[in-house]
């Protein structure tokens, strides 16, 4: 069948797709643990599939206030990524790498926001060079922009910008723990739907 | 009892009398609120790109300026709202986030506003309020009973108009 959105994947497509998640995981587990030194574990991330209404609900509510980190991709795959972090996921950042922590979001200085935005790219490279080694497509990312403001307002940028005629978005949730407390982090992987073809076609789970 | 209708992304509302319309968060989507004030009837829809796809496949109407604003106007007039009479507001259509040297996703705001507005031009609604571009979020509430529209925004308080 033809892929138009994601709403059309079938299971094999969506499970090939988790597994650039698993990959993605793990590679970013080993960059996070480099640069903040200390060990860090990650579970198997859950990788959903959902109109953009019910993933703004499923991240926390529309008006609740993240960081969101976003990068284009480009070359072999076309879209974008998204990080979404919360105060406490950044906190828990800065404390390992300045030993500070802040109250507030409006508390960010610009050396805070720059290690929030170092952070973000360290794990979504990570996802990147796992679908760049599993389909032997070269990606590269942009530099980062981060905006701090409503989650809702957020997701709909990268959705309204790679998704024109789809209504559906991929959220990869990933929990990772260290000093023994565990962390949500979710990021959103939006490639266009020629790319996701690509990809699919890569992973030998799509014939057009 | 008044009660508040939500309106999600891509979607829209009608509703009359004594209650509210509100949608959460808009940041480069836009808001667009329309208004007959004889009839108390009040009208809302989320729209997140300026043109829906030539070839029909589009299947979200309310996600386009083009499509979506005009069946906005088509519900309101079914259930008795004059077209004549009818008034809008609008707000959103703000730049969240800034790539170095990118401008497609910087100015889907601008691109929204401006498809906002000649939709609304040809369909000859005048637009009586507006609060769109900066950077940041708003959340718009909107009521059946005057036509008020307010404005909720991260860090930036709370306005009425």
């Amino acid at each position: 069948m033809a892929i138009k959105s994601y709403e059309d994947l079938d299971s094999m497509q969506l499970d090939a797709l988790r597994e650039i998640g698993n990959i993605g995981a793990g590679n970013a587990a080993t960059a996070l643990s480099g640069t903040i030194g200390k060990p860090v574990n990650i579970d198997i991330p859950t990788v959903k599939i959902l109109d953009i209404n019910e993933a703004v609900e499923a991240l926390g509510g529309a008006e609740k206030i993240v960081a969101g980190i976003m990068v284009k991709l480009e070359e072999g795959i076309h879209g974008a990524m998204m990080s979404i972090q919360t105060l406490d996921v950044i906190n828990l950042m800065l404390d390992s790498l300045l030993g500070t922590k802040v109250d507030s979001y409006e508390e960010l200085d610009e050396m805070h926001v720059s290690a929030v935005c170092e952070i973000a790219n360290i794990l979504m490279g990570s996802y990147v060079n796992a679908i760049s080694d599993m389909t032997g497509m070269p990606v590269n990312i942009s530099v980062p922009a981060i905006s701090i403001n409503m989650l809702g307002a957020l997701v709909a940028v990268p959705m309204a910008t790679y998704c024109y005629e789809a209504d559906k978005i991929m959220i990869i949730e990933g929990k990772f723990s260290f000093d023994g407390m565990m962390h949500k982090h979710n990021l959103m992987l939006i490639p266009d739907v020629d790319s996701l073809k690509r990809v699919l076609t890569r992973l030998g789970v799509y014939n057009e | 009892m008044s009660s508040v209708a939500t309106v999600g992304i891509a979607e829209m509302g009608v509703v009359r009398g004594e209650d509210q319309l509100i949608t959460y968060a808009l940041g480069s989507c836009i808001g667009v609120c329309i208004y007959d004030k004889n009839a108390k009837i009040a009208g809302m829809v989320h729209i997140m790109l300026p043109t829906a796809p030539t070839d029909g496949s589009g299947k979200s109407v309310c996600r386009y300026a083009d499509s979506g604003v005009p069946a906005l106007v088509n519900k309101m007039e079914s259930i008795g709202a004059r077209r004549g009479l009818l008034t809008a507001k609008i707000a959103g259509g703000a730049r969240m986030f800034n790539i170095p040297g990118d401008s497609v996703v910087g100015n889907i705001g601008d691109r929204n506003t401006d498809a906002v507005k000649k939709i609304l031009s040809d369909l000859r609604i005048p637009i009586v309020g507006h609060d769109v571009g900066q950077d940041y979020a708003r959340t718009m509430s909107f009521n059946a009973c005057d036509g008020m529209v307010t404005i909720k925004a991260f860090s930036k308080g709370i306005t009425t108009w």
